[in-house]
């Protein structure tokens, strides 16, 4: 039974981070950049709605439409600050570099925010549920349906729109996209917008089922989404949504096998394994072989 | 000069070590997030022969460079086949591993009456060689400025060698240098290791000067401070990286009155910066028409 209780914690857990995941997927997969300032974005997002919701006093729907409008704000003015004035010019480094430098901006811009190091964050405030031995938190079952509700929106976005077949084609070769009229600069600045919405979305669910927000969320949404992105295989948005769950679940046996001074350590190594062995990841490797990925130097 | 200039400056020689192996890594074309552990295995390292085995702090240091860059050999070996992004994850992979397998080595050593040796999260303290031998902060801030001055002489004659060019080459494209009969690898491995020991020379007398070390002063975030510098900076010279550690160091510590505002500044400035230089202060461009004006001058 308590086999079945980690394999849950772990499948409910990895939701968020298949989420966080796919906001690094798209960005990679349509702009082959990765931006290290994704996780501080969501930081100072939230600590935005933090600080906003006592003033205009909106309650949680507020304070969850908040989230998500400071987080596409923030993705917008990293998108405008780092990645346009860079495209075309230089290689994936120099954006790579300055969504750094942002993402360290946007950590001091939260800490002024959020001054002490714990802030509530008001959660959801659903009573667990029970089946049996097995236990079930209520939030979790609504990030979980959440999670996936998104994702299965954003595969129609994607797969059955127009506007996806453009970002498709805009990720295939951005150059001939570009010659057979896609308007490529506006689907890249949509690409980020998607990508804050999706964690803006995120946000607001892992933090209200921590139920605080502090300053070391930054760094750990921008570690868990690169995670399961790589080990779910870079670019491809079912890739990201196994390699969400795939982490979860890793995060939770490790910590229930080993402790959990060693959970991390074992995900670095299963990391650090797959990208000798398959560097592609899971889902990845057929975009691997066309060799592009391999040759592009980032 | 006061302690406090001193050490700001000693601080600023330190993290020049780990700037300088971020360019090595730079030149050869690949981005490497994980440099921070190659520093943290030299002062590691450093901080065992010196305070538990009682070694000489050269000894030590050279030891600890040793170590930082048969580190960075495995760490290339393993990663050979790797390029851009996943050899960059790779490294951030490997970094993270080192450190939090130091966060659980606990050995803690009972030498004359003080605890010292590597003990998990409490860290390494009581690393006593500067204090043993009279060193003022002053004098190790000279001493780190040789070494410093030392490693940048190396790098200005490789610089000046065919190596250098070759590296630059593989770095810039890897497939034209393939054709034209070199292995990009090979170059790659080799820069990797450099860089290790460069970084790990500086993790020695990060350790030595600091007294005190523990995992946690190796994470992500020193590496990647180190990354921005050479960028910064630029690639052109050995000279950008340290040009990039003054920048944001030098000028921005030393103006206490916004150091509360300092990354934000810092963040932006860097984006700018970025934006109207992206290849760094430094650029093999810049250094290529410094070359023409010198040679107008001597002709």
């Amino acid at each position: 039974m308590d086999f079945v209780q980690t394999n849950i914690d772990g499948l409910l857990a990895g939701s968020a981070y298949a989420l966080l995941a796919l906001g690094f997927s798209l960005v990679f997969g349509i702009m082959r950049q990765i931006n290290l300032a994704y996780g501080s974005s969501l930081l100072v997002g939230a600590a935005l709605a933090v600080w906003l919701e006592p003033i205009l006093g909106l309650g949680v729907v507020g304070l969850f439409l908040l989230t998500v409008v400071a987080c596409v704000l923030a993705g917008l003015y990293v998108e405008r600050l780092c990645f346009a004035p860079n495209r075309g010019k230089t290689g994936a480094t120099v954006p790579m570099i300055a969504s750094f430098a942002i993402w360290m901006q946007l950590d001091e811009v939260s800490s002024h925010l959020l001054p002490s190091r714990t802030h509530n964050f008001p959660g959801l405030e659903i009573p667990p549920m029970f089946f049996g031995d097995l236990y079930l938190r209520g939030d979790q079952i609504v990030q979980f349906v959440v999670a996936f509700t998104s994702i299965a929106a954003l595969y129609y976005l994607i797969y059955k729109t127009r506007f996806g077949l453009l970002l498709r084609a805009t990720a295939g070769n951005a150059e001939t996209a570009f010659l057979l009229g896609a308007p490529t600069g506006r689907l890249r600045l949509m690409t980020f917008l998607l990508a804050g919405l999706l964690g803006g979305i995120s946000t607001f669910l892992i933090l209200s089922a921590d139920g605080q927000v502090t300053p070391l969320f930054g760094l750990w949404s921008t570690f868990k989404g690169l995670i399961a992105m790589m080990i779910g295989g870079v670019g491809s948005l079912p890739g990201a949504v196994i390699g969400g769950l795939l982490l979860g679940l890793i995060e939770a046996h490790s910590s229930t096998q080993f402790g959990a001074e060693y959970r991390d350590i074992t995900t670095f190594g299963i990391l650090f394994l797959i990208l000798i062995i398959r560097p592609g990841g899971i889902m990845g490797v057929s975009a691997y072989q066309t060799g592009r990925l391999a040759q592009e130097r980032i | 000069m006061s302690v406090y200039v001193a050490s700001i400056l000693t601080n600023m020689a330190l993290i020049s070590f780990l700037a300088l192996s971020a360019y090595l890594v730079l030149v050869v074309g690949v981005v490497s997030f994980g440099q921070q552990a190659f520093f943290g295995v030299g002062a590691y390292v450093t901080a065992t022969v010196t305070s538990i085995y009682g070694g000489h702090a050269v000894t030590g240091v050279f030891i600890g460079m040793l170590s930082g860059a048969a580190c960075a050999l495995v760490l290339a070996i393993l990663t050979a086949r790797l390029s851009g992004l996943y050899f960059a994850i790779s490294t951030l992979c490997f970094a993270e591993l080192c450190r939090l397998g130091l966060l659980q080595v606990r050995a803690p050593f009972n030498i004359d009456g003080r605890t010292t040796g590597p003990d998990g999260p409490e860290g390494f303290s009581n690393i006593r060689w500067i204090f043993e031998h009279n060193y003022s902060v002053q004098d190790f801030l000279v001493l780190t400025t040789v070494c410093l001055v030392a490693l940048l002489g190396l790098l200005f004659l490789l610089e000046r060698s065919r190596i250098m060019l070759r590296a630059r080459l593989v770095g810039q494209d890897s497939i034209l240098a393939q054709s034209l009969g070199l292995r990009p690898i090979l170059y790659r491995i080799v820069f990797v290791t450099l860089s290790g020991g460069v970084a790990g020379f500086g993790g020695g007398l990060f350790a030595l000067f600091n007294t005190y070390i523990e995992p946690n002063m190796f994470g992500v975030m020193l590496g990647v401070h180190g990354l921005a510098y050479a960028v910064i900076g630029g690639l052109g010279a050995p000279i950008g990286p340290l040009i990039g550690v003054a920048i944001d160091i030098g000028l921005l510590e030393s103006i206490r009155a916004i150091s509360a505002y300092r990354m934000i500044a810092f963040g932006g400035l860097v984006a700018l910066l970025l934006i109207l230089l992206p290849q760094g202060l430094i650029s093999p461009r810049f250094v290529e028409r410094m070359r023409r004006w010198r040679k107008l001058f001597h002709a």
